[in-house]
């Protein structure tokens, strides 16, 4: 049988974004509604359980209200829901827990909400299982802006190998950073700031930039990875990764204004631009200080400390869901017959 | 090797000693009420350090706070007297309120400090009061109430917010979220469990911080202060903490998982995790953490000590303090 996990965090998009730059923020009902529309997308594909991660922010709440509701009127159209059995602590942890657990249990894909901070924490756990992630965070470099239900039946195909087993998948970058033995990976930027504590986690003050280190970043990406879309971009399949050196505005080369976060569009100070190739070992430019991965600070170091930041090719799966729309479409996976069609024969 | 914080070293050694000031307080208040020797009833704010301090190391005299029934942190941090606090909570003439309030009425208007809280969901209208009255009188002073999930369900705490968002008010909203409405679960009792959720209906920004790290707190306050006093208007503000005791003293606490309180004593402890960053850091050394527990623990044995030792009120000044004279 054919199953997925779900991976909805009340705790993500709630950071300090939200008061200096208008950051969304979504609320818990709309996260609760579009695990629902997931769900059908799911069921509609033939998957008959759901692995979901338990949270006491109100979403599950609204899921069983809303599941039972339907069940008692005979509409259910939803597959079976499993929680895994985990203690909650209402942080970015349950969310790393919930994929290490659902990689244990053998799920064919996980499906996560949130932005790039979210989907970082679950892909650092879930091994070789494929994701997919659906855009409700504050940063959404990395998940693709689309409606749930898509990802949902995108998903379906692919895990229960409708679309053909290997076809429907994509293969990653990411970077990968380490101090003394503690290592972090980012699925689209690391940050060096010179700010040396984690605090509210979120940067925006631009004079503390020293370094970036990007993945991929498009012309119209938002949040740090932008500076790479407007100054040399690149996509996430090439290969290859960008390192930005930033200095503070005296000292700078040229300037560039960047959407850095949403609502937040700063002038950032630009000293220069190279390549970073695969499994070469970077180094940051200032001896102390912060690591932001996706956009939030995690690690700090200093001087005594042994630090590096690397780029990892093909390093996780992701669920390719155009790709598995496209040959849905083509193939006839959604199609049925008429019932009058069906009395011809 | 250089401060990393975002604080001066006499301002971190600040903030750990009325955390510190806080945490002791409270333990032996625990200590003094299973004996006996308090009248009255007091819920504890052990565990919930980094919050309120994290907050009010930002603010001045002329910023006014209204806490709740679990107030004595918000009170310390606000830098009413400790040992007026003693007193007033033994009931004593030389407490804060004169020996008259205890516990959850305690008040310092000189300290911007508008009072604990018996009431769920009071303090709100007071500090939007309070938040009118800077507005008006063009200086840049703010509001702050502090609430948990039982109160925000109180129709004061949501009118306050819509006056507070109508009226642009500097007004802040500090949920205190421990994990328990003293008996009654969230789920049963609140429609839409997100209190960012309520902000955000409002009109006003809302996030969530980690209660129990000090720096987190701090910062996000920080820009939220500087929003309201410069005229940006409301802000609610959910932190995330543990309590180390009941709801109330005596709470049997049969609602808590075996050995929850343990566990957060041993990995949850917001004093330890802030010892722990500033001596890894090198700024403070444990000695000089030690030396202020010391100093801190002296302080409370002497408010205990002039507690017991002070008079009780004269029973002819039971009608005076009182809004209706008899």
């Amino acid at each position: 049988m054919s199953t997925v996990g779900i991976i909805a965090n009340p705790v993500s998009a709630r950071d300090i974004r939200r008061i200096v730059s208008h950051a969304g923020n979504l609320p818990i009902n709309d996260r609760a509604n579009i695990v629902l529309r997931i769900l059908t997308g799911l069921s509609t594909t033939g998957v008959e359980e759901v692995f979901i991660m338990p949270e006491n922010g109100g979403i599950r709440t609204q899921l069983v209200r809303t599941i039972d509701r339907e069940d008692r009127m005979g509409t259910m159209r939803f597959p079976k829901l499993t929680y895994l059995d985990m203690p909650v602590t209402c942080t970015a942890a349950d969310s790393a827990e919930a994929a290490r657990q659902m990689h244990d249990q053998g799920v064919g894909a996980i499906i996560v909400l949130g932005g790039d901070g979210t989907s970082r924490v679950v892909v650092s756990k879930c091994g070789n299982t494929p994701i997919a992630g659906v855009s409700t965070g504050t940063n959404n470099a990395f998940p693709e802006l689309r409606e749930p239900t898509i990802t949902g039946i995108a998903v379906g195909l692919a895990v229960t190998g409708q679309v053909p087993n290997g076809q429907g998948y994509s293969f990653n970058k990411r970077l990968e950073v380490r101090v003394n033995e503690k290592r972090e990976i980012a699925l689209v930027d690391v940050a060096v700031v010179a700010e040396r504590f984690i605090g509210a986690r979120a940067i925006w003050k631009t004079e503390n930039f020293r370094d970036l280190y990007v993945n991929f970043g498009l012309p119209d990406s938002i949040g740090m990875s932008s500076i790479v879309g407007l100054l040399s971009p690149l996509d996430r399949e090439t290969p290859e990764g960008r390192h930005i050196r930033l200095v503070p505005a005296e000292s700078a080369r040229s300037h560039l204004l960047a959407p850095i976060a949403p609502g937040l569009i700063e002038n950032v100070s630009i000293d220069g631009v190279e390549t970073m190739q695969p499994d070469e070992v970077y180094l940051p430019s200032i001896s102390a200080g912060s690591f932001a991965l996706d956009g939030e600070r995690e690690l700090t170091f200093c001087e005594t400390d042994d630090v590096s930041v690397r780029l990892q090719t093909d390093a996780f799966r992701t669920i390719n869901v155009s790709y598995c729309m496209a040959y849905a479409a083509k193939h006839g996976l959604l199609t049925r017959e008429s019932d009058s069609a069906l009395a011809k024969l | 090797m250089s401060n990393p914080f975002p604080l001066e070293k006499d301002k971190l050694i600040e903030a750990y000693r009325t955390m510190k000031t806080i945490r002791e307080f409270e333990e032996r208040l625990h200590v003094d009420f299973g004996r006996g020797d308090i009248p009255g009833f007091v819920h504890l704010y052990a565990g919930e350090e980094a919050s309120g301090v994290g907050i009010m190391m930002h603010l001045k005299d002329h910023d006014r706070i209204a806490s709740t029934h679990r107030g004595h942190g918000h009170c310390i941090a606000k830098g009413v007297s400790v040992k007026s606090m003693m007193a007033e909570i033994y009931g004593k003439a030389t407490g804060s309120c004169a020996g008259k309030g205890g516990s959850m009425h305690i008040a310092d208007l000189s300290k911007g400090m508008m009072g604990a809280n018996g009431i769920l969901g009071a303090g709100a209208p007071l500090i939007c009061g309070a938040a009118l009255a800077a507005q008006k009188l063009e200086h840049d002073g703010v509001g702050i109430t502090f609430f948990g999930d039982g109160a925000s369900n109180q129709g004061t705490v949501l009118e306050s917010m819509n006056l507070a968002a109508i009226w642009n008010l500097p007004a802040i909203f500090v949920v205190e979220n421990n994990g328990y409405a003293e008996s009654t679960s969230v789920e049963y009792a609140v429609a839409s469990d997100s209190y960012v959720d309520r902000a955000t209906g409002f009109g006003m920004p809302g996030i969530t911080v980690d209660g129990l790290d000090f720096f987190a707190v701090y910062e996000a306050a920080g820009e939220i202060i500087k929003r309201a006093r410069e005229g940006a208007g409301p802000t609610l503000l959910e932190c995330k903490m543990i309590r180390f005791f009941g709801h109330f003293e005596g709470d049997a606490q049969t609602y808590r998982a075996p050995g929850e309180n343990e566990e957060n004593r041993a990995n949850n402890d917001c004093l330890k995790i802030f010892r722990s960053k500033v001596t890894e850091a090198g700024v403070l050394t444990d000695a000089e953490l030690n030396a202020i527990d010391g100093e801190v623990m002296t302080l409370i044995e002497e408010a205990v000590e002039e507690a017991k030792a002070a008079p009780l009120p004269a029973a002819e000044e039971l009608t005076t303090d009182v809004y209706v004279s008899y």
